[in-house]
């Protein structure tokens, strides 16, 4: 009987060839099998950080705080400037260099 | 964790993007919207509310003033030019040297006099908060300057001591 099954597999093989297996197969094999074993890991501080930026709403509201503070500033420094070219342009016409 | 950081590195310098050039343009606009005409009263009348009335006066003051702060500008220069000349050809301080220099700081001494006077003369035209606020702001950018390089100088950091 057991000689007739293996008879009988090496007619099969005859029939259907098997193709040759991938280098390092078994050892694949096991990693994958101990990787989905084993236990998830709780993501990392960056993780859940990187997640909440790539979140669309996080983003957009990200964006628009950073507009309105960089224009705010940028209105404020201005003026700034504005007035103090103003007030130079008195000062040089009143108070020359020489006498201040 | 390296995608992460990735990503975290990414949004830092989009930030940094949005702040940066938001703040470059509108403090350029700012500045192209709000410069002020190429008038020397011009920041008078802004920051101290002049009316018309007051401006003009102050206006008529102004005109008044800068020929006599010409004056005693190029008499300074000329001075400075004096001094110059002798300090060049001579290897120490001669007593020719020193009294140039003590003519050049009366000169200023002079020149400093008339600018304060000017300064109380505007002050009075303004309305008075006003004009104590730019007799204080005129003094101390004119003033204040000196004081500070002799203060360092010094080493006195600008409290009394009582005996």
């Amino acid at each position: 009987m057991k000689t007739d099954d293996s008879k009988l597999l090496t007619l099969l093989r005859q029939v259907r060839p098997l193709p040759p297996l991938p280098p390092r197969f078994q050892q694949n094999v096991w990693r994958r099998i101990e990787g989905a074993e084993a236990p998830v890991k709780p993501a990392s501080w960056l993780d859940t950080l990187a997640g909440l930026i790539l979140r669309p709403r996080f983003a957009l509201a990200a964006a628009g705080v950073l507009l309105v503070a960089g224009v705010s500033a940028g209105t404020l420094e201005g003026r700034q400037l504005v007035r103090h070219d103003a007030q130079m342009n008195y000062l040089a016409a009143v108070a020359p260099h020489a006498v201040r | 964790m390296k995608r992460s950081l990735v990503i975290l590195i990414g949004a830092l310098a989009l930030g940094a993007a949005i702040f940066g050039g938001s703040y470059l343009v509108s403090q350029r606009a700012t500045m192209l919207c709000c410069a002020q005409p190429a008038d020397d009263l011009s920041w008078l009348r802004t920051e101290f509310h002049l009316s018309d009335a007051e401006l003009a006066h102050i206006r008529e003051l102004h005109e008044g003033y800068l020929p006599k702060c010409a004056e005693m500008c190029a008499k300074i220069a000329e001075k400075k030019g004096e001094l110059a000349d002798i300090v060049g050809n001579s290897t120490n301080l001669t007593a020719e040297a020193q009294t140039k220099i003590n003519e050049i700081a009366a000169l200023r001494a002079q020149c400093q006099a008339q600018m304060l006077q000017h300064f109380v003369a505007v002050g009075q035209a303004m309305p008075p908060a006003q004009g104590r606020r730019y007799l204080a702001e005129m003094k101390q950018l004119t003033l204040g300057t000196n004081e500070l390089m002799e203060q360092s100088m010094s080493g006195d950091t600008g409290h009394e001591h009582h005996h």
